[in-house]
């Protein structure tokens, strides 16, 4: 019944095309909600009584008869895909307006056409169970989020990061072609079922990398992650909220599918994991400390979540290495749940960048600088963004960091001493993401809402409309619901581990409820917390009623004639820490000396940005090479169409000949 | 509970204490122990001046800064006794609370828009952030060996089993001062008594903060150094009788307080550049301790 909503919701997409410019939104919006509810209801039913026998069949491809399974994973992921697909295009309401004067009605056509199959083709990658289809439903996601990606078409450099988008995703494809080929090679078969037989057979490790690579390119794991910080800034701040929000999650999901099949040499592959994962986390937010962009800035900062919820993985996988069903939950309890968390702030940062953006039509953070005056409902909204994010009570994040920091302690009681220093080691790096992430969310939120403006803005910014703050709110109303009703989360949570692989059969929630107990009791601290906030507050409220405030300048250390260019910038906040990390953040700075003889000198300018180190030293060096490489085959594609017609006979012949000799079989 | 009494009380003079400790060492009469508190019962009844750049972040920080402080607080035990809230991890809370407070007192000094305080933000921001790994290096080795993961009760396992555990509490007694120091903005990362905004880390970000914000901020600062102090102290005391540990308690709290004036008096400050890798070194002292952690339990084998 839901199935036949959600096919009729496919079907009429098409027709975005037909409706005229003011229809489209609306039309869209509409679909989405059937989607959104059709599969939502498939989701909560499949979370409260488990996997239906008789999954739906969607289509034959290739004789394969293609299934809808919806198992208690999938469930949470289209949970969470929904909720920031919803705020998304409703966001997009109020975001795209600008947009839709200039912009003609194939092309907003386009958009809309593509966001609702963006949305469509990431439940389907969470429902589909057969390799064939998993791979054409994961093609038909990238390309419509390159087609969302390259909205803004008239930009070069939004073109460039849409190619290199589409580029990267496809060697991701070709990793997880690889892999379904080499399991369908052992078992004959391409449905994930077949993954049972393989990794009872054979060796789990290099599959499983294969896998890891593929997905971790979607996901963003370092050295994998350069498409995102080029891409997201790209694209307008609704694709790049549920971008950052969903579609990095599904190479979590894809791991999580991956590892739900394993067999065996959990420990070593838990340990290869955590070890990306904190050199992901330390690297991402290292270089979200430093850039000046606040959209790649937010980019970098999905990097390092990542790099969080890997840990979380890591965890769990050795707490199935060790036998410690404590620590398959906390582990993967604690990424499961920092996914939720992710996709909610990240989301909610991405959207009330998207109306700074709106207002001030720079991503700059440099030039901007006391919009909390104009704009004081999104500055509170990123603050709550930027407080969640760097894990600090009495937010969300904070949940799901104690969690994975409670794991981090439980697998300390392992015996082996590797695995112990690993664990150390990883409880540094988390304390250093989570002091680095304080450090870039001071910078960038003082920057841009704090102080004074630092240049003049053609259009004085005015707070968005109602429609762009609503979708705001829900999740920050969903946030607040996570830190202070962590209980029902981890619960839901503890049912998505429990039913996930057969091998797991066995851990039940109840051996977690000794550590579920301190975890749920979190909230009420925070609520102690804001209860002692409050008293303070009022306390002082009382003290300075009858005083009397007044209002001066700031201090200027005696200088009389302060201005507005002299604030501490972005840039400089942020130059000791890059100082100290030049190894890795490299800046390249553009100016011109001052010459011996220049006694007048001229008007100068300096620049200054930030280089990915991995993409510049590693991949740029490999790619170059490539491209000289293939020089040398220019002269196959030569433009002439004779040659082409004669590459056509020539391959025909070949085919001939080899049946003839009946080499082909 | 008892911890709650016992911080406050050393808060109270240990402030008091340095200053004292500095003016003797430097030849001068100086003022009384409890100088510090007369300075914030005065401060707490003036009115208070904004500056006219700041928005109601400005306002709001302090009262969370000092809240996140009594926050931790409460979570610090006494020996045998633990702290008003206490729960497994409650580190990671103590830890992350105190970086909520320290979010918002460096966005306030953002607030004001002034170049010189953003540029004592941002070393706040760099400093603490430097600081963490060390402390949570700390708290997981004693973790490790222990087999615990609350305050009270690694502190209280801390000592049974080798007494090799001591010298380890004494590098941990470095490793939390130092934490300390770096908190509360002390020599030899940052020199409160320096005149010229150029060179100050915290005071630079408190330029604009009068009456009765700058007296929660100055509390807060008080509270804090106890707090650290009652930490070492737990390093040490472990399940002693309350009519030892209560005693050694404010015998630590004035050593260590006398320490930092001595420190205070006779050092420079170290240079900006340097002040990192200081806190580098401190990250390496904890993972000393993790090594030694290791060695009494024979992991190493």
């Amino acid at each position: 019944m839901e199935i036949s909503f959600f096919i009729l919701a496919l079907i009429l997409s098409f027709a975005i095309f037909f409706l005229p410019k003011r229809l489209q939104y609306g039309f869209g919006l509409f679909l989405h909600s059937i989607v959104i509810v059709a599969t939502s209801i498939l989701a909560v039913d499949a979370l409260i009584s488990g996997t239906s026998t008789d999954p739906p069949l969607l289509a034959n491809i290739l004789g394969n008869p293609v299934f809808l399974v919806i198992d208690e994973l999938s469930a949470f992921f289209i949970l969470v895909i929904n909720f920031t697909m919803f705020t998304g295009a409703l966001y997009a309401g109020g975001y795209l307006k600008l947009y839709l004067a200039k912009k003609n009605k194939t092309e907003m056509g386009l958009h809309f056409f593509s966001f609702l199959w963006f949305h469509i083709s990431m439940l389907l990658v969470c429902m589909v169970r057969d390799g064939l289809a998993f791979l054409i439903v994961w093609e038909v996601m990238s390309l419509s989020s390159m087609l969302l990606v390259i909205f803004d078409h008239n930009n070069p450099k939004t073109l460039n990061a849409g190619i290199n988008y589409l580029v990267q995703m496809h060697i991701s494809v070709t990793f997880l072609a690889i892999g379904f080929i080499w399991v369908y090679s052992q078992t004959g078969s391409l449905s994930f079922d077949a993954f049972q037989d393989y990794f009872g057979a054979n060796s789990n490790i290099w599959l499983f990398l294969i896998f890891f690579t593929g997905f971790g390119i979607k996901a963003g794991f370092v050295p994998l992650h350069t498409w995102l910080p080029h891409a997201h800034p790209a694209a307008p701040s609704h694709v790049s909220g549920v971008m950052s929000g969903v579609i990095v999650k599904l190479g979590i999901y894809g791991i999580f599918r991956i590892i739900s099949f394993l067999k065996a040499d959990f420990l070593l592959l838990g340990e290869i994991v955590i070890s990306i994962s904190v050199l992901t986390g330390v690297y991402g937010i290292l270089n979200a400390a430093v850039h000046r962009d606040f959209k790649q800035m937010l980019a970098y900062c999905t990097i390092e979540n990542i790099g969080i919820i890997g840990i979380g993985i890591g965890l769990g996988l050795m707490g199935i290495g060790n036998g410690s069903p404590v620590l398959y939950y906390l582990g993967f309890g604690g990424a499961l749940l920092h996914v939720l968390n992710h996709s909610l702030f990240k989301s909610l940062l991405f959207y009330s960048a998207g109306s700074v953006y709106q207002q001030t039509h720079t991503r700059d953070m440099d030039h901007l600088g006391g919009l909390i005056r104009r704009m004081p409902k999104t500055a509170v909204l990123f603050l709550i963004g930027a407080l969640a994010i760097g894990g600090l009570p009495p937010f969300n994040g904070f949940v799901s960091e104690f969690v994975l920091y409670s794991g981090l302690l439980e697998g300390l009681k392992s015996t082996d001493i590797s695995q112990i220093s690993l664990l150390v080691f990883t409880l540094a790096g988390l304390s250093i993401i989570g002091g680095i992430s304080v450090l870039t969310f001071t910078k960038t939120f003082g920057t841009i809402f704090l102080g004074t403006e630092r240049r003049p803005l053609h259009h004085k910014p005015v707070e968005v409309s109602a429609i762009m703050l609503v979708p705001q709110y829900l999740i920050v109303a969903v946030m607040l619901s996570v830190a202070f009703f962590p209980q029902f989360y981890l619960n839901t949570i503890g049912n998505v581990l429990s039913g996930m692989g057969n091998n797991f059969a066995l851990y039940r929630v109840s051996e977690y409820s000794d550590y579920s107990k301190s975890i749920a009791n979190i909230n009420l601290y925070s609520l102690l917390f804001m209860a002692i906030i409050a008293l303070s507050w009022f306390a002082r409220s009382l003290v300075l009623r009858n005083k009397s405030n007044k209002i001066q300048p700031t201090w200027g250390c005696a200088y009389i004639a302060p201005n507005n260019r002299m604030q501490y910038t972005g840039k400089s906040f942020s130059k000791s820490l890059s100082k100290m990390f030049s190894f890795i953040l490299i800046e390249e700075k553009k100016y011109k000396e001052l010459k011996a003889g220049e006694i007048f000198p001229e008007n100068r300018k300096h620049g200054s940005h930030y280089h990915d180190f991995i993409e510049t030293r590693f991949i740029n060096i490999i790619t170059h090479r490539l491209v000289y490489a293939s020089n040398y085959f220019k002269f196959i594609q030569n433009g002439r169409v004779q040659s082409y017609v004669w590459y056509g006979i020539v391959f025909m012949l070949t085919i001939f000949m080899l049946t003839i000799f009946n080499t082909l079989k | 509970m008892l911890s709650l009494i016992l911080i406050i009380v050393a808060a109270a003079f240990f402030t008091g204490v340095i200053l004292r400790v500095k003016s003797i060492a430097s030849g001068r009469k100086g003022p009384g122990i409890f100088q510090p508190l007369k300075d914030v019962a005065r401060l707490f009844k003036k009115g208070v001046v904004y500056s006219e750049t700041t928005s109601f972040i400005f306002q709001i920080a302090p009262t969370i800064y000092f809240s996140s402080v009594v926050m931790a607080m409460l979570v610090v035990p006494f020996g045998q006794s633990k702290g008003f809230v206490s729960f497994n991890g409650d580190f990671i809370f103590f830890a992350y609370v105190l970086g909520l407070g320290k979010f918002f007192s460096i966005i306030s000094a953002m607030d004001t828009g002034s170049s010189f305080e953003g540029m004592g933000a941002s070393r706040e921001a760099l400093y603490s952030m430097f600081a963490e790994p060390a402390f949570f290096i700390l708290m997981g080795s004693i973790a490790l060996l222990t087999g615990f993961t609350s305050f009270q009760e690694m502190f209280a396992a801390f000592h049974i089993g080798s007494y090799i555990s001591y010298a380890l509490a004494i590098l941990g007694t470095f490793v939390l001062m130092m934490v300390a120091m770096v908190e509360n903005s002390r020599m030899p990362i940052d020199d409160p008594k320096t005149h010229l905004e150029l060179t100050m880390v915290h005071e630079v970000m408190i330029l604009d903060n009068s009456g009765f914000d700058l007296g929660l901020i100055l509390t807060a600062g008080y509270l804090k150094f106890a707090i650290y102090g009652a930490l070492v102290v737990n390093m040490f005391i472990g399940m002693f009788p309350y009519q030892y540990s209560i005693p050694m308690f404010f015998v630590i709290q004035l050593v260590l307080a006398t320490g930092v004036g001595l420190i205070e008096s006779f050092m420079a400050r170290f240079r900006m550049s340097h002040n990192a890798q200081f806190i580098f070194v401190l990250t390496s002292v904890s993972l000393l301790i993790f090594f030694g952690v290791l060695l009494i339990l024979g992991k190493f084998a």
